[in-house]
């Protein structure tokens, strides 16, 4: 038996060699076909950056109402509606035109990693580190504590639910990306897997999948992006292999998002990259790369195409968001940690990232554009304390953000109380005029984070 | 996000590492799993590469992309094709209710 194993030892020994010798030889002859890049093209052809002046695009709007890190955020394709989901175990679903929330969904596991609208916009879906797809559906009526039901949970994946997104056109099929390295396609009806893609028994991602992204234009194709630093196109009626695999990125694949013509897709990575892969010839079409000028190259978060293409917005880990100008591998416009502080984590219904009035002061860690691509929404979480209290010193404040020790809070509650009443917090005194009871306000201070007893410290005597 | 990254080259020697430790019959089964991978892996990379010989130059590609986006009107961009259309924007005139939501606690 031991010599047997010997043997497949040394044949598994010689298929790996075969396997990486085929893997350069693809890797030589593709670059001998990559005679010039998106750039490089378009300059020959005589195109001009996009340049912006300072009105061109502006922030309209901050949504606020998350106590946590907005982890995701999606619109509904009738133009208006947008679905957050946040660390403070919340869905909410606001109308970004008029700024109110017409959904507050309690989640039953707060650890929620994406959100997503579905195309009539009557559900929403999330998923996280519970493994489970959860499906709501938003005309339902609330139970007795309030909450909107769970209408559907779509359990099946061995690891977390990382992005999940509807098949356009229908209520009825969504496609979801895991940690457990597969995609699946679940028919929300039954709340079945229709298809696995990769996994155990078949070619597929070697590692966390952290992204999907469903065609615009033939809705049976999706691209995902996994920590093996590869994307795949898979068609879904193929489960048992991907249609093409893109290498090039030297590390996680965080995001992918197809191009709005349906024969690119785009992908952002921990390498400090973006990239523009070619669906049918499966050529890198293009790198998106700008040295920082910091130690660490900040891994790209998030990525959204304007509705013709022509703009790619990145978000980076470092706060930084940039919009490329696809065409022409320049950036833009970018914002950085500038600008006047904003209020821990709003939504922002931003048209320009570059203002330096209202643009978000920390991280950006989701995007997404509007059905009709005149809008472009971020959501982002911030961590400076110091202009946290700047801040509440200067306005009204309107959210208190979260994590204190819970005895403090208690002992603490009444005199906060009275310290909010005086700001107009409370009653509707000054702000919202959504009366708040101190029951409320105890249940809020027990979500809310370190900042709080600096906020403490800031208002006590 | 923490997860095992394995690149294409590293990929296989995880593998090979993970798998030379049993020689129990579980063991060659898993080898035996693995090996078939790799073979299929083959295929498709001969494949790939038989395509490839086929394949247009990225020109052509940069070409079509071009023209893809310079054909769609886009709200975002200063300069753009028409037709415009005025909803977009929407986003600039005041909201009905002049003092707007400004609730906060959920």
């Amino acid at each position: 038996m031991s010599s047997s194993v010997s043997e497949l030892k040394e044949r598994h020994a010689a298929a790996i060699e075969t396997v990486n010798s085929l893997r350069e030889r693809l890797k030589q002859k593709r670059q001998q076909l990559l005679d010039v890049d998106v750039a490089g093209y378009s300059r020959s052809q005589g195109r001009a950056p996009v340049s912006f002046g300072p009105t061109d695009l502006v922030c309209c709007r901050t949504l606020q109402g998350h106590a946590g890190k907005v982890y995701s955020l999606d619109w509904t394709s009738e133009r208006n509606r947008i679905v957050s989901a946040s660390q403070d175990g919340r869905l909410i679903v606001w109308n970004a035109l008029t700024s109110q929330k017409t959904h507050a969904i309690k989640l039953p596991c707060a650890w929620v990693m994406t959100c997503a609208f579905s195309p009539t916009g009557q559900s929403v879906a999330c998923g996280g580190l519970d493994s489970v797809c959860s499906i709501f559906n938003l005309n339902s009526p609330t139970d007795k504590d309030g909450n909107l039901p769970v209408s559907r949970m779509l359990s099946g994946h061995k690891g977390y639910v990382s992005c999940c997104q509807y098949v356009p056109d229908e209520d009825t099929h969504l496609i979801t990306s895991s940690g457990d390295q597969t995609c699946v396609l679940w028919d929300i009806t039954t709340g079945l897997r229709t298809s696995v893609f990769g996994g155990e028994f078949q070619s597929g991602h070697t590692a966390d999948v952290l992204s999907v992204s469903i065609s615009g234009s033939n809705s049976r194709m999706f691209v995902s992006g996994s920590c093996d630093s590869t994307a795949r196109l898979w068609d879904t009626r193929v489960a048992s292999r991907a249609v093409r695999t893109f290498h090039g990125h030297e590390g996680d694949v965080n995001t992918v998002k197809f191009f709005p013509d349906g024969n690119r897709f785009g992908t952002g990575s921990d390498d400090g990259t973006c990239r523009l892969f070619d669906i049918r010839t499966g050529h890198q079409l293009q790198v998106y790369y700008q040295q920082h000028g910091e130690n660490e190259i900040p891994h790209v978060t998030s990525i959204a195409f304007s509705i013709s293409g022509r703009l790619l917005f990145a978000g980076y880990s470092n706060g930084d968001c940039y919009v490329w100008d696809t065409l022409l591998a320049k950036v833009g416009h970018h914002s950085g940690r500038i600008g006047s502080y904003h209020l821990p984590f709003p939504l922002q219904v931003v048209l320009n990232l570059g203002s330096l009035q209202n643009s978000h002061e920390g991280r950006i860690t989701c995007l997404g554009l509007s059905a009709d691509g005149s809008a472009l929404c971020t959501g982002s979480w911030d961590t400076n304390l110091k202009e946290l209290i700047t801040v509440m010193k200067l306005k009204v404040c309107q959210y208190i953000s979260v994590d204190a020790q819970f005895d403090s809070l208690q002992n603490n509650a009444g005199v906060i109380q009275s310290k909010l009443a005086r700001f107009g917090l409370l009653e509707g005194t000054g702000g919202c005029s959504e009366s708040l009871g101190s029951e409320r306000l105890v249940n809020l201070l027990l979500n809310l984070r370190f900042w709080l007893t600096s906020f403490c410290c800031f208002l006590l005597p | 996000m923490q997860s095992d990254r394995s690149d294409s080259r590293g990929l296989n020697t995880q593998r090979t590492q993970s798998l030379t430790g049993s020689g129990d019959t579980r063991g060659k089964h898993r080898i035996q799993a693995e090996l078939k991978r790799l073979e299929q892996e083959t295929r498709f990379l001969e494949e790939e590469l038989e395509q490839l010989d086929k394949t247009e130059k990225a020109s052509a590609a940069c070409n079509e992309t071009l023209r893809n986006v310079e054909a769609i009107p886009d709200p975002l961009l200063p300069i753009t094709n028409g037709p415009l259309n005025p909803l977009w924007d929407r986003w600039f005139e005041r909201p009905k209710e002049s003092r707007g939501c400004r609730c906060w606690i959920l």
